[in-house]
């Protein structure tokens, strides 16, 4: 049926993509080709663009905001995996209290959030920048949980937890060789998640005077407006592309999710 | 606790509790570490502040100055854009997320996901400059649509104002639109419509009494949440405005910075307590209707 019904033309879906095909696509176009302007000659080029690579800076904060999404999708999965797996298998009453507490986040707006933490946490954490990552945890919270808890949910957990140990595994063996790949599509899910938001996040950042990636493009764009669309154009459009290519590319797996 | 204890015939008190720890809570302790220090504690932290004076005695001052100019027209000013640009943004995204769902091949509805996903969530800072750059005064987009006979710029019209982050801010908005919808689209089922035709309804009498009762709930829940991401939006403003627009995160985050400084040094806490309540009346309710259509969502 849904094979039929993918070779039939579509007005309706045909009308919509192309409405908002222009919606997404008209302004961002057009703003490549503000950002590839160059002023002094009145013609196009890739000024701006080599202007931003070959600022030291860039590379810089390209850096640390990768470094510190890393660490904080490592604290997510070794936080996470391991708690959510005893959860669903212990029916622990604290199921419930952790379900709520892990969606608590959506209801708090960032900016209160940042005064929050601005106000409450001792010199030592206020002096790190290890701070970040488990702000970003925080921020990324609801949704990694709901990704690992749904791919947990679809698997039959108890059944292979019990087959892995008693083949001899030990708890982190059982964790790491047989629950995250056999869950490999929300835990990838989760990783891309955690490190798309940490790579943005902007609020918290600015508000707590750390300085990365995203807030150095204001900075930037304090003397040189036109290298600061250049760079945001970049930060917008490559993982755009990135992420629908690969979208595009990788076969769709088949045994997850649905029934 | 103390029922179960008896019912177990365990051998002391202590010995039992600690059984029942090690058995119960332990695993989580690492995350509920995590979630209690970095966010709870911060949280409650700033709700007591809030209600302390400069001398750090009780008081209500901050608040009732949180409710007085100029804060009163930055959360009216908040409330508003959230409230407009989810109006906007709920019905095309929904009517998006419905073509999309029910007529789209599975490759498609995987791209449109993941495009929504990038759309809806790298915002911020980028897309304030991605519109500078295309509907500022130089911008291509102001002159196509200016030799089309629609000049931007000819009134007071400027992307730091209401209008023009409006305009910015559906540009997440209607992405988000289409993620947060979507599964409710995916789980109409197809027998419902056809078993609503074999009993000789039309396409207009499935929509009135199955479809739109069906979905509706989800359609709330999901404008609820775009307005909290519209009420909240911090990144965005702070890079289009230049103080023109008075907005209660803008106001917050001006507080914060120092910038701006108030007799009261606890306001800012105490109008990031407002900016709380008020996001909690949209997103707990979302989450309420979300738990209770996952029910009948589920295959």
């Amino acid at each position: 049926m849904a094979k039929a019904l993918r070779v039939k033309f579509q007005p309706p879906l045909a009308l919509t993509l192309l409405i908002l095909g222009f919606f997404v696509f008209l302004p961002m176009l057009s703003a490549f080709e503000y950002s590839i302007r160059t002023p002094l000659t009145g013609g196009y080029g890739w000024t701006h663009y080599i202007w931003a690579v070959t600022e030291d800076d860039f590379f810089h904060y390209i850096l640390r905001s990768m470094w510190l999404a890393g660490v904080t999708v490592l604290i997510t999965l070794f936080v996470l995996v391991p708690t959510l797996t005893w959860l669903h298998l212990s029916n622990s009453k604290v199921r419930g209290l952790i379900d709520g507490i892990s969606l608590l986040p959506l209801v708090i707006p960032v900016v209160a959030f940042a005064v929050g933490a601005q106000i409450a946490f001792p010199e030592f954490v206020q002096n790190t920048v290890l701070e970040l990552p488990f702000l970003y945890f925080v921020l990324a919270l609801p949704y990694a949980y709901r990704s690992l808890d749904i791919g947990l949910n679809s698997i039959p957990l108890k059944t292979i937890t019990e087959a892995a140990r008693s083949a001899g595994a030990n708890w982190m063996r059982t964790i790491t060789t047989v629950i995250v790949p056999v869950i490999r599509g929300s835990v990838m899910a989760t990783i891309a998640l955690t490190f798309a938001l940490s790579l943005g996040e902007y609020t918290l950042t600015v508000l707590l005077h750390w300085d990365t990636f995203p807030t150095w493009v204001t900075y930037v764009a304090q003397d040189n407006i036109l290298g600061a669309i250049a760079i945001s154009m970049m930060s917008l459009i490559i993982p755009f592309l990135i992420l629908t290519v690969i979208t595009l590319f990788v076969p769709e797996r088949s045994t997850q999710g649905r029934k | 606790m103390t029922s179960q204890v008896i019912e177990e015939g365990a051998p002391s008190r202590g010995r039992a509790f600690l059984a029942s720890f090690i058995k119960n809570i332990l695993p989580a302790v690492p995350l509920l570490l995590i979630i209690g220090f970095f966010f709870l504690f911060p949280i409650t932290r700033m709700i007591y502040v809030s209600f302390l004076s400069n001398d750090n005695a009780f008081t209500l001052e901050n608040f009732k100055t949180a409710i007085q100019e100029p804060y009163r027209t930055g959360f009216i000013n908040s409330i508003k854009i959230g409230l407009f640009s989810a109006a906007i943004a709920a019905f095309p995204g929904a009517l998006a997320a419905y073509f999309i769902e029910t007529r789209g091949s599975s490759k498609l509805r995987r791209t449109i996901a993941v495009m929504s996903g990038v759309l809806a969530n790298t915002g911020g800072v980028p897309l304030a400059f991605m519109f500078y750059a295309a509907l500022g005064i130089q911008g291509y987009l102001t002159k196509v649509l200016k030799h089309l006979g629609w000049d931007l710029y000819s009134g007071t019209f400027s992307l730091g104002s209401f209008i023009g982050l409006l305009i910015v801010y559906l540009y997440f908005q209607l992405p988000l639109m289409v993620i947060v919808f979507s599964p409710a689209i995916v789980s109409l089922r197809r027998e419902w419509s056809e078993a609503a035709r074999n009993l000789g309804a039309s396409q207009f009498n499935y929509w009135i009494r199955i479809g739109i009762p069906l979905l509706f709930p989800s359609f709330i829940a999901s404008f609820l949440l775009l307005f909290a991401s519209g009420f909240s939006a911090y990144a965005t403003a702070n890079a289009l405005t230049v103080g023109n627009l008075p907005l209660t995160p803008l106001q917050i985050g001006g507080l914060l910075d120092g910038n701006v400084s108030a007799a009261q040094l606890n306001l800012g806490k105490a109008l990031g307590v407002v900016m709380i309540v008020i996001s909690a009346c949209a997103v707990i309710p979302y989450l309420a209707i979300q738990r209770r259509s996952a029910k009948w969502q589920k295959r």
